[in-house]
């Protein structure tokens, strides 16, 4: 996975959080954590379908509980959506 | 006229005086509603904001535009509105770029960017004459009761 989409997500993460880079370790739990809340996740969500142009399913949201979570289940929809 | 006053209070919990849609004038599936608040030159807050100078305030003019966006979601999620939940506006990025006085027709434009069944994105604008008055993007959560 490179490290370039690790840190892009992370900083994405962080803006929409307001918190620090530091604290999006790869495997803080965003819901226990990091303490977001709907509003946030769908925030969340908007942004990276925004970005990459992807769409992720309501039903996979609550399995992406981390930064971890996020770029495995993110990349290849990303590689997808440009090919 | 798609909504009559009838039709909009089944949908939501809102009541006089801070119901804010009269009407719901197109319907575009579930991506887009277009609806009207008529400023009536009685409504209270014109009294204070301002006297001699009535504009309506941008705070109510926001809670047109989620009140459109509430709608909006219910047309999208038919199963989690008939529940009748609650709105709550989380997080509002506006733009006011005119005033809206008594005796205006404001037509609001609501459009899905994003709908779950516990929080939804909308992107929102309201327009008197054909002119756009004020714009935003709203994120709200959808509670059950």
């Amino acid at each position: 996975m490179s490290k370039n989409y690790e840190e892009e997500i992370r900083n994405m993460v962080s803006d929409i959080l307001e918190i620090p880079v530091e604290e999006i370790t790869p495997d803080a739990d965003f819901f226990r954590d990091l303490k977001i809340d709907s509003l946030k996740a769908i925030e969340i969500v908007a942004a990276f379908e925004k970005k990459y142009r992807i769409i992720i399913p309501e039903q996979d949201i609550p399995k992406i509980r981390n930064l971890r979570q996020v770029v495995e289940y993110t990349a290849p929809l990303k590689k997808e959506s440009h090919t | 006229m798609i909504w009559d006053k009838i039709k909009i209070k089944s949908v939501l919990p809102h009541r006089d005086p801070f119901l804010f849609i009269d009407e719901v004038i197109e319907i575009d599936g579930t991506d887009r509603v277009v609806a009207v608040t008529y400023l009536k030159e009685a409504e209270s807050y014109f009294k204070g904001h301002f006297p001699g100078n009535p504009v309506m305030p941008g705070v109510l003019i926001i809670e047109a535009m989620a009140q459109a966006s509430a709608i909006l979601f219910s047309l999208d999620r038919p199963e989690v509105a008939k529940e009748h939940p609650d709105y709550y506006l989380g997080k509002v990025k506006s733009e006011f770029l005119a005033p809206a006085y008594p005796g205006d027709k404001l037509i609001v434009e609501s459009k899905k960017v994003k709908f779950l069944d516990n929080a939804a994105i909308t992107d929102t604008l309201v327009k008197v004459d054909d002119r756009i008055i004020a714009k935003a993007n709203l994120i709200f959560s959808i509670k059950k009761r």
